[in-house]
């Protein structure tokens, strides 16, 4: 034995513990759940409960309104252009920060992460002033290329454009960093041009990541709100998005208006999540 | 994947393109705003400052998010726990519940908080006003960012076997001590990041905090709804002053962010290596 | 510090993983819980521990009865197979968290970490993180801090098993001299019955829940209670034979019955002997040592420093297959080659009671025979 003292027993269990208590996890699981119920269980119910409570006949009824239709038309197809092009430019941006060494990548790599940290209506704003009519920018679209930017809805593409720019990178990039380089090598080596190098090798590995970012951008800027109200200008039947509409309709006490297309913007988000959720399962699986 | 310097000449275009595209999509728009906010001089953008119902503002939205933060970073810890650690039916459900607020279009969040504790609402409430007043703030800054902290720790957490408590455990600490010495530690760079997040996420809230806060002047208005008021009201500079004080805000979020994520690389080598 | 077991049980749902397991250990004992993967062994030594609830039975540490204490209050020292260091702490830090969590004066502390930093010669790493250390330093480090606090027991699980073999038997016999050094009363889980029995005062054999045998390591090895010990310890040659009086019988061959197997009479048993003491001689051996026939020579195989034999019986044991690990003497006299024909002569051997195939779990006897004793 060593001569440091033993304990004595009271010394441990004085300054170690108390008894280990079964309902300490259940507090905490009951901690959890309920802070998830009520913060997001509840107001999902709300939404449903308060649109379907005049029936479901006056339901579809505000959903065929004009205004109501075509603000839900408008916010999926401008989210889809916008998801189209930053899926590309997403996944050119991640390949070109992990494949290639070029001077200001660090300062690079951190503007990505801009979107996610500024407020979307300062987005809003700053896209207003730098494309607006009187600036330079917007006046050589405006002038040049005949195309109006701002108030408009190219302008409510460009909002989104910002604001889901991020996605498709970051969940592109990681994937991209951990590629075998082997693989590439191989590919050369075999006789494949860098085109089908890509083509062949890379991208299919990074469908998967490619596919959840944009999902998630879709999603994303399905709910976005900040930066549109401002730059769309809120013009009826013309640049009102579904989240701008109902903002409107809520403003003006439209309650049932806003209660039927809420109902529905968050169906169509609740499926590209869930079937983003389901997608990423396959994948683990496979 | 292996870094090269970009020789040929498709490889320069590429990157030159993807230079340019982010430099006009996300810096042109950073730099004409300081421009407008500075267009007539700094006297204007100082008075705009000086003006108490700003200075109400700004203190209204940093107050309100360090209490909803708070809220945040301690359920979301738990939650994050709870989604690990525990096995219990409806697990895999509880999880996939967490990213709703990600796409919950933001008004609808505050129309759902109004049909709740409005006057006519579900549990109007009896003692204090929530809507239209802080209390209602503060729930829909809760809501529009629980997911960040707690998608943060999970995958640290998962990363920890239990074996790791449980050495502390026999060692003789208890619960109490074991998360604070042996866990906390172990996940305290995710949960800086995520409260980083969640803070960026709840001073930057418009959308709902416009329709819950009714922005009223000198008490529920905003920094966010400040600007909206002020360019409706065409005080340009008011508006884009404020605009360009939280993107400073957000210029600094982001570099504590980035230097967060280096923490992480370092510990993520740290932890392949042990 | 004693150890006491009391029909101790853990079901997870209604499959029982420990099974009325009574045992009791002695101060200063280093006990080694040996058995395959998923047979319990882990599950009993974290119910010692405290971090598994038994479902039934009590558990007395020194005397006081734990069952229901929390691991923090019961005092042991746990050392975990993947080490489970603090990673954020230094390796001095790692040691000196059960002190600081008993509230040790700092000069106390310090000393002490010094001298256990010197038990596990490792006197100048103090500072290092956990990474910095190879995996048999992180082991001693993990070691140490589980014995920093004087525990009433240091229990070990699989505390070498992801270690390479070389370290690992360096490992096991630092282990053996700071367990003697300070006395400390220790449980050691394993599936390896060569550290087993190189570290242990007492092997418990256990398997699918239950405490088969305990004993010293040459007992169990020479005179086990049960087959799936025999098989489980090292190679075990089996034959089938009947006690009848003072003799056993293989077929029509006599052997005289062991000592103290009398409980045996008329049954059917087996009767196990180590390849070691099988002899092979090329004519009828004269030797007092009986013969149970002839056999053909299967395989001749190099085995470091002793020769390993495999031969088919002929005759009344037809297909019956005995190992036999011979001497570089006895391999030099009798020079064999395969197919050679060969007397298979038995040393000395034990009785077991015969077992119905059911008792044995198939994939167990599988894991059993092929980790059997190499050289």
């Amino acid at each position: 034995m060593t001569d440091f003292p033993l304990p004595v027993r009271g010394e441990i269990s004085a300054s170690a513990s108390v008894p280990q208590a079964p309902y300490g996890a259940w507090g905490l699981r009951l901690a959890a759940l309920s802070y998830l119920a009520a913060f997001i269980v509840v107001p999902v119910m709300v939404i449903y409960v308060q649109g379907l409570r005049f029936g479901l006949d006056t339901f579809l009824e505000s959903l065929s309104r004009p205004d109501t239709a075509n603000a839900i038309r408008l916010s999926i197809w401008t989210a889809a252009l916008m998801t189209v092009i930053n899926t590309v430019m997403g996944t050119l941006t991640a390949y070109v920060l992990v494949a290639y060494r070029f001077p200001g990548k660090k300062l690079f790599n951190l503007l990505i992460d801009i979107p996610f940290a500024v407020p979307t209506l300062v987005i809003g704003v700053m896209l207003v002033v730098a494309y607006g009519p009187q600036t330079f920018l917007g006046a050589f679209f405006e002038d040049q290329l005949g195309i109006r930017i701002v108030f408009n809805t190219p302008g409510i593409v460009l909002a989104l454009l910002f604001v889901g720019y991020p996605f498709v990178v970051r969940t592109v990039q990681p994937v991209l960093a951990q590629l075998d380089a082997n693989q590439q090598e191989a590919a050369h080596t075999i006789g494949a041009s860098p085109w089908a190098t890509f083509y062949r090798v890379i991208l299919p590995v990074l469908r998967p990541a490619i596919l959840t970012g944009a999902l998630l951008s879709f999603a994303r800027s399905l709910g976005e709100f900040g930066s549109i109200v401002i730059i769309s200008g809120n013009i009826p039947m013309r640049t009102q998005t579904a989240t701008v509409y109902i903002y409107t309709q809520i403003e003006e006490g439209n309650i049932q208006a806003a209660a039927g297309a809420s109902a529905v913007l968050l169906f169509v988000s609740f499926v590209v999540t869930i079937g983003v959720d389901l997608f990423l399962r396959r994948q683990q699986h496979a | 994947m292996r870094e090269v310097t970009p020789r040929s000449f498709p490889a320069i275009a590429l990157v030159v393109i993807v230079i340019a595209y982010a430099i006009i999509l996300l810096v042109v728009p950073f730099i004409t705003i300081i421009q407008g906010a500075f267009e007539d001089g700094l006297q204007p953008v100082l008075d705009t400052f000086s003006h108490i119902d700003v200075r109400h503002a700004l203190l209204v939205s940093f107050v309100l998010s360090v209490i909803a933060l708070s809220v945040n970073a301690i359920f979301g810890l738990i939650t994050a726990w709870v989604l690990v650690r525990h096995r219990f039916t409806g697990r895999r459900l509880f999880d996939a519940l967490v990213d709703i607020p990600f796409v919950f279009a933001t008004p609808i969040a505050g129309y759902a908080t109004i049909v709740m504790f409005g006057r006519t609402g579900w549990f109007a409430p009896t003692i204090i006003p929530i809507v239209f007043a802080y209390p209602a703030i503060v729930l829909v800054k809760i809501f529009v960012s629980l997911p960040f902290i707690t998608r943060e720790i999970q995958p640290v957490l998962g990363t920890l076997s239990p074996d790791y408590e449980e050495a502390a455990y026999t060692i003789g600490a208890n619960r109490w001590l074991t998360f604070r010495r042996v866990i906390l530690p172990e996940i305290w760079t995710a949960l800086l990041y995520g409260i980083v997040l969640t803070f960026a996420r709840m001073i930057g809230e418009f959308g709902a905090v416009s329709v819950v806060g009714g922005a009223l002047e000198g008490y529920t208005e905003t920094a966010t709804t400040f600007i909206f008021r002020a360019l409706k009201d065409r005080d340009n500079t008011g508006g884009y002053s404020m605009s360009v004080l939280l993107c400073i805000i957000s210029v600094i979020i982001l570099i504590v962010m980035n230097q967060l994520k280096s923490r992480f690389a370092d510990s993520a080598v740290r932890q392949s290596q042990g | 510090m004693s150890i006491k077991l009391y029909e101790v049980s853990k079901f997870y749902g209604t499959q029982a993983v420990v099974r009325n397991v009574s045992l009791e250990i002695q101060p200063g004992e280093l006990f080694v819980l040996l058995g395959a993967s998923g047979s319990g062994k882990s599950t009993l030594l974290r119910m010692i521990a405290g971090l598994v609830t038994p479902d039934n039975g009590r558990i007395l540490l020194h005397g006081r009865d734990v069952t229901q204490l929390p691991p923090q209050q019961r005092g042991t020292g746990f050392v975990f197979q993947n080490y489970s260091l603090f990673r954020h702490m230094t390796v001095a830090q790692n040691i000196e968290f059960g002190l600081s969590i008993r509230r040790r004066k700092a000069q106390d502390r310090q000393q002490r970490v010094q001298e256990l930093l010197n038990l596990i010669e490792l006197p100048e790493y103090g500072n290092r993180m956990p990474n910095q250390l190879s995996g048999g330093q992180q082991q001693r480090v993990a070691l140490a801090r589980a014995l920093a606090y004087d525990p009433n027991v240091l229990l070990l699980d699989e505390p070498f098993g992801a270690l390479d073999v070389k370290i690992r038997a360096q490992l096991r016999q630092n282990l053996k001299v700071i367990q003697q050094k300070l006395g400390v009363t220790a449980i050691l889980v394993t599936h390896d019955q060569e550290e087993a029995f190189e570290v242990a005062d007492r092997i418990g054999i256990i398997e699918r829940g239950e405490l088969l045998e305990v004993g010293v390591p040459s007992e169990l090895y020479h005179r086990p209670q049960h087959r799936f010990t025999a098989t489980f310890l090292g190679t075990a040659n089996l034959l089938q034979a009947r006690r009848n009086g003072s003799n056993v019988y293989l077929g029509d061959v006599a052997v005289p019955a062991p000592p103290n197997t009398e409980h045996l009479s008329g049954q059917s048993v087996e009767i196990l002997a180590r390849p070691e003491e099988i002899a092979l001689s090329h004519d009828r051996p004269h030797t007092t040592h009986p013969t149970i026939g002839q056999g053909i020579v299967e395989m001749v195989l190099f085995a470091g420093p002793l020769q390993r034999v495999i031969v088919r019986l002929t005759g009344q044991h037809e297909g019956q297959v005995v190992t036999a690990l011979l001497s570089p003497d006895d391999a030099r006299t009798a020079n064999l080659r395969v197919g050679q024909q060969v007397w298979v002569s038995i040393k000395a051997y034990a009785l077991l009671p015969t077992e119905t195939n059911e008792d044995i779990h198939p994939s167990l006897e599988h894991q059993a025979k092929t980790s059997g004793l190499k050289g």
